[in-house]
């Protein structure tokens, strides 16, 4: 009489084995990408073989593929990179020309077919986006000169990466003419879809998601759907889906909302991935993966340095200083996990066999390894190496690049009568205020009244992140929930102020034990006030009437945006 | 050409359809698992519904999930005593005549117990998440409507429970109790030893947090599936195992709402698609589980809230956000369905039904007032006045007295501020929750509505001196206004912003208090004088901390605040 479900049994084993590793390489402070193919292997007919791909697995790995680069999507503002766009289109286009050249070489050295060989140089050319941007993110380093070069390389590469996916998906070409004539298809078709969705993403979608920007479920069911429009879109016109999602996640990057939605499309996208990458494990065969082992160890010895090299190369020519050369190169010596998803595609379209995806999980899984560690020392591995690198040092000058990132400025979250009062005094005092606002209304009044505005939901980590609590001098809460300001007051810096707001006494004792400098009662302050007010009002009639007025008259209200604060209590049925 | 499988293709059609139809309804703030099925129906003949089939069922599994994380054993104890009568009257008596009348036009019992089990449960367990276009506040009525819902919840998971024992008879029901039992029992050992060593091991890494408590319901529900008991039963019990401290692991809950929003879209949808051209035969069933529902169900409800002593407006507003089919309805509908318990006429006519009531109860919801002012204008709720009288103490000879509408830690003040000055007063109030409180504490009160001019009368307005409104609701202020605005009563009320203030304060009103508005005073002081550095932040905690625990002694709590603070 119960129904079941025919692949709980295989995706639970799967989750808590994924689980499982997936803490122990936390502890080692390996990515989780790694631990995601060990699980594959270790279920997969490579070692235990317990668990064999599933509809839904394999429906769910390609979720995965797809919804990952719809995220990388709407990671591309381009307003974000302008600033750096110039020196990361002279480094990044070199370098990948030159590491394809290494890594073909090398392959073709250690024996591989031309054809592997060639395969093997294309998708060793990127750097992990997984590994580098999570390293660059704990070490806090993303708005660090160097860390802001490297995304902005990774960008590139991921433009590319998304070219050859396409031209891998479209099948083995019979001629070089074939070849180039699925080219020219390609593009062509890309660059009608492009040019729609740009019309689109400049005129229609500000409009359409305004209107529904307030309603976040509502706001990212929708958005969700969009990309799944475009998946459809592109499926039925031959193309590869994942260049869909990733057109879906461009056209959605330029809209204000977009960090939030990067929050609410990131925890999916983790799923998916998750089950993306133990599906390649479990395609492995212990023959195939440990065929090319030596191979693959010689191929990450001769990379990694190589990698090195021609980034400081590039870096240096550029006329960074040593230590952003340096700190730049040393993040990005690893094979990116695109060549396990380009290798995929690889074999399932018949280019190469799969001892060649053993080989590229090999080679992947290795460096990714050795550069967590890199990366994690990387300033103490700068200063034992300096001596010996010294002699490139330049200037440092070379290009000053402006830096978008909020330092000793105050921080307002919520916009509502509340806070509304205290703006004007915060401009005195404070260079920014940052007004963080789920709102439509509020953040378009907030933006013509002069002030910084991040939208989103406070309860997510990338706003937080975007308003630089870490280097607040002033944090202001008008959000009475525990929970919020919990995180808050675990996010914010050493020598932040931090007030907040709170419905109870028991709630405001346990913001100060967390660390909060003042918690207001809104209740009990308006309860002591009424009070108050009733007295006087017994006691003097007349001096009630102006108090009063005053109160709700008062000059140092910004009228300003006083119409934009909506009044929400209104309306039948309360 | 990546083979990109069929599932894949039909979900993109449950999406980009189910999209479209989302965006409808949120742009015109109409209800949305309505419209899901809608867009389900719609896409129905381009998409083979066993293939989002077991995806649906995900769907089913997170909603039941993360519902059940949200319960803490505390709020539980608070709440039942208020409605658990209310919750299992309305149950038995919807569902008695649930299936008394479908068997009464023929259907078999056992596909008339569904239909006196959708007529009976009305809780949206959407409620606590994804699809709320609810509007509660600490009202009376809201918080009603609320823990009503609450009880039925945990009934609907009991029911799913005996519903998928192999027979009815008592062993295999017992059986399944038992398995019940031992996944509770193991998910109480998991919350209380294992979940914060989990929370440690993953090192505040969020995606691992998700992916363990996403590996921690599946396994539960594996258990759940060799115990041969409901999915949605596992992954109840899977909720109950989560700890859920506030402020930890935000990061993971948000992720798992995006997660959950996902499926159940996909539920809902599927649930459209798996609905066929109806018969004769379904639109009559739907229609009287539609009537049921939307007119049996509200008078039930109003009945039995009369008799537990609330009075007639909040009864009428909570029975009006009751008035619906459940989601756990569908839930047992469609699991019924798919296992072949459920014949798909009567299928069709629950989720008929479901869709219809949802979209009325929204309706209904929004103009709650009117319909409530309707009603008691045909003298349709008649017996209130007796219940005003009864629960009263107004002396007669009372004048030149001040109204305090609500008695919540506002209210309370001020009547401390009237004895205090020797001042009569006289307090309005209409939450039987506090009748203790009002009956001990106040020398004068009126246990009635503030909308009701009878409540006026009997509190002797027209002889007072000022009227105090502590209520945060614009129709209550609007109402003291004309009731009580004629004459030379001054009257001070009670709004959210300065506009709205200010727009009272021209229609009469001598004073308006804007809680934020008085608490930002204090606020600006206070930033100022830390931004220009004429104290120090240290100082000021331990200053604050210090003043907080002096008006601890002075801290007010009602039952009604309690439960509040706790939810």
């Amino acid at each position: 009489m119960v129904a079941e479900l025919a692949s709980t049994t295989d995706l639970a084993i799967i989750l808590v084995t994924a689980a499982l590793i997936g803490i122990s390489a936390h502890q080692t402070g390996q990515p989780t990408i790694v631990a995601y193919l060990l699980t594959g292997l270790l279920l997969g007919p490579a070692a235990l073989g317990i668990v064999e791909p599933s509809e839904v697995t394999s429906t769910m790995a390609e979720l995965g593929l797809a919804f990952l680069l719809f995220l990388l999507g709407i990671k591309m503002r381009i307003e974000d990179v302008r600033h750096v766009l110039h020196p990361v289109l002279e480094i990044s286009l070199p370098q990948m020309a030159l590491v394809f050249l290494a890594g073909s070489g090398t392959a073709a050295v250690l024996g591989f077919a031309f054809w592997e060989a060639l395969l093997i140089g294309l998708v060793v050319m990127y750097s992990s986006t997984a590994v580098v941007i999570k390293m660059l993110t704990d070490e806090d380093a993303v708005t660090s000169l160097p860390g802001k070069i490297d995304v902005g390389i990774l960008l590139v590469q991921d433009v590319v990466v998304v070219i050859l996916l396409t031209l891998l998906a479209s099948g083995r070409p019979d001629s070089a003419v074939d070849l180039g004539i699925t080219l020219l298809t390609v593009f062509g078709l890309i660059a009608c879809v492009g040019f729609v969705t740009v019309a689109a993403t400049r005129h229609l979608l500000p409009e359409l998601f305004r209107r529904i920007a307030d309603d976040r479920d509502a706001f990212f069911l929708v958005a969700v759907a969009f990309a799944f429009l475009f998946v459809l879109v592109f499926d039925e016109l031959g193309l590869s889906i994942e260049m869909g999602a990733f057109l879906a996640g461009v056209s959605l990057a330029q809209l204000p909302y977009s960090t939030e939605l990067r929050d609410r499309v990131s925890p999916l996208t983790n799923l998916f991935v998750l089950i993306f990458f133990v599906s390649i494990g479990l395609q492995l065969d212990a023959g195939d993966l440990f065929v090319h082992w030596r191979e693959a160890i010689v191929a990450a010895f001769v990379l990694i340095p190589a990698k090195f090299l021609i980034f400081f190369a590039l870096l240096s020519r550029q006329g960074f200083s040593l230590e952003t050369t340096f700190l730049g190169s040393v993040t990005m010596i690893q094979v990116s996990e695109f060549a396990l998803v380009a290798g995929t595609v690889a074999v399932a379209k018949g280019f190469v066999g799969e001892p060649v995806l053993g080989f590229l999980s090999l080679l992947a899984v290795v460096t990714m390894g050795v550069s967590v560690y890199v990366i994690k020392y990387d300033q103490r591995l700068f200063e034992r190496l300096y001596p010996l690198l010294s002699r490139w040092e330049t200037a440092g000058t070379g290009r000053t690049i402006e830096q978008q990132r909020y330092r000793d400025h105050a921080v307002v979250i919520g916009y509502d009568e509340l806070t509304r009062s205290v703006l004007p005094r915060l401009e005195k005092f404070y260079d920014d205020v940052v007004v963080i606002d789920r709102k439509v209304t509020h953040v378009e009044a907030l933006e013509d009244a002069g002030y910084d505005v991040v939208y989103g939901d406070f309860r997510h980590a990338e706003i937080r992140n975007e308003s630089g609590l870490k280097r607040a001098a002033f944090v202001l809460s008008s959000s009475a929930e525990l929970e919020v300001n919990e995180a808050l007051l675990a996010d914010v810096g050493e020598r932040t102020t931090v007030f907040v707001e709170a419905a109870w006494a028991e709630d405001a004792r346990e913001l100060y034990h967390h660390g909060a400098h003042y918690v207001v009662l809104s209740p009990q302050l308006t309860a002591e006030r009424l009070a108050e007010y009733l007295d006087a009002y017994f006691e003097d009639r007349e001096a009630f009437g102006v108090a009063a007025e005053t109160d709700l008259v008062n000059p140092r209200r910004s009228d300003l945006v006083s119409g934009a604060v909506e009044d929400s209590g209104g309306g039948s049925g309360e | 050409m990546v083979p990109v499988s069929e599932l894949l293709t039909a979900l993109s059609v449950v999406f980009v359809v189910g999209g479209a139809f989302l965006f409808v309804a949120t742009r015109f703030a109409l209800p949305i698992v309505p419209f899901f099925i809608f867009a389900g129906v719609v896409a129905g003949p381009f998409v083979e519904a066993e293939l989002t089939l077991e995806l649906a069922r995900y769907g089913i599994v997170l909603l039941v999930f993360t519902f059940s994380m949200q319960i803490q054993f505390e709020t539980v104890r608070t709440v039942l005593s208020d409605s658990e009568v209310v919750a299992l009257g309305q149950i038995f008596v919807l569902g008695g005549i649930g299936v008394v009348v479908s068997v009464s036009i023929g259907l078999p019992s056992d596909q008339a117990l569904y239909i006196g089990i959708a007529a009976a449960l009305s809780s949206t367990i959407v409620g606590t998440g994804l699809l709320r276009t609810g509007r509660y506040r600490n009202l009376v009525y809201g918080r009603l409507a609320e823990s009503i819902q609450f009880v039925q919840d945990l009934i609907a998971i009991l029911l799913i429970l005996v519903l998928s024992a192999e027979t009815f008879a008592a062993d295999p029901v017992a059986t399944k109790l038992g398995y019940g039992v031992v996944l509770v029992g193991a998910a109480i050992v998991v919350n209380r030893q294992l979940f914060d060593l989990l929370g440690r091991v993953a090192g505040g890494s969020d995606e691992l947090m998700l992916v363990s408590v996403i590996a921690l319901l599946i396994a539960f529900l594996g258990a759940a599936e060799l115990a041969g008991v409901s999915l949605a039963v596992g992954a109840f019990v899977a909720g109950l195992a989560v700890r859920r401290d506030p402020g930890e692991h935000l990061g993971m809950l948000d992720g798992l709402h995006s997660i959950r929003d996902f499926f159940t879209a996909i539920f809902f949808v599927t649930l459209g698609t798996l609905v066929t051209v109806p018969t004769t035969e379904v639109i009559l069933v739907a229609g009287i589980l539609t009537l049921l529902t939307t007119l049996v169900k509200p008078a039930a409800t109003i009945a039995l809230l009369l008799y537990k002593g609330y009075e007639a407006r909040s009864a009428t507003l909570t029975s009006l956000n009751l008035a619906q089919v459940s989601e756990f309805a569908l839930v047992i509908a469609i699991e019924g369905l798919v296992v072949g318990a459920l014949a798909q006429p009567v299928f069709d006519a629950i989720i008929l039904a479901a869709t219809v009531t949802m979209l009325t109860s929204s309706l209904s919801s929004r103009y709650d007032e009117r319909i409530y002012q309707t009603l008691s204008g045909r003298g349709l709720l008649r017996k209130h006045y007796e219940n005003v009288d009864e629960r009263s103490a107004v002396p007669d000879d009372i004048t030149d007295h001040v109204v305090i509408v609500g008695y919540g830690r506002q209210g309370r003040r001020l009547v401390e501020t009237c004895e205090a000055r020797d001042r009569p007063y006289v307090v309005v109030e209409h939450d039987p929750v506090l009748l203790a409180d009002l009956a001990a504490e106040c020398e004068a009160y009126v246990f009635g509505d503030a909308m009701e001019q009878y409540t006026w009368t009997k509190a002797n307005v027209e002889r007072a001196q000022l009227v105090v409104s502590t209520v945060d609701s614009n129709s209550v202020s609007n109402r003291i206004l004309t009731l009580a605005g004629n004459g030379d009563v001054d009257v001070v009320l009670r709004a959210r912003t300065v506009s709205t203030a200010r727009d009272l304060l021209e229609r009469g009103a001598l004073y308006v208090s804007v809680p934020e508005v008085l608490a930002a005073d204090r606020l600006v002081e206070r930033v100022e004088a830390v931004a220009a550095g004429d104290i120090s932040g240290a100082d000021l905690r331990a200053d604050s901390l210090a003043e907080l625990e002096r008006q601890a002694a002075s801290e007010y709590y009602t039952t009604a605040d309690e439960i509040e603070a706790v939810r």
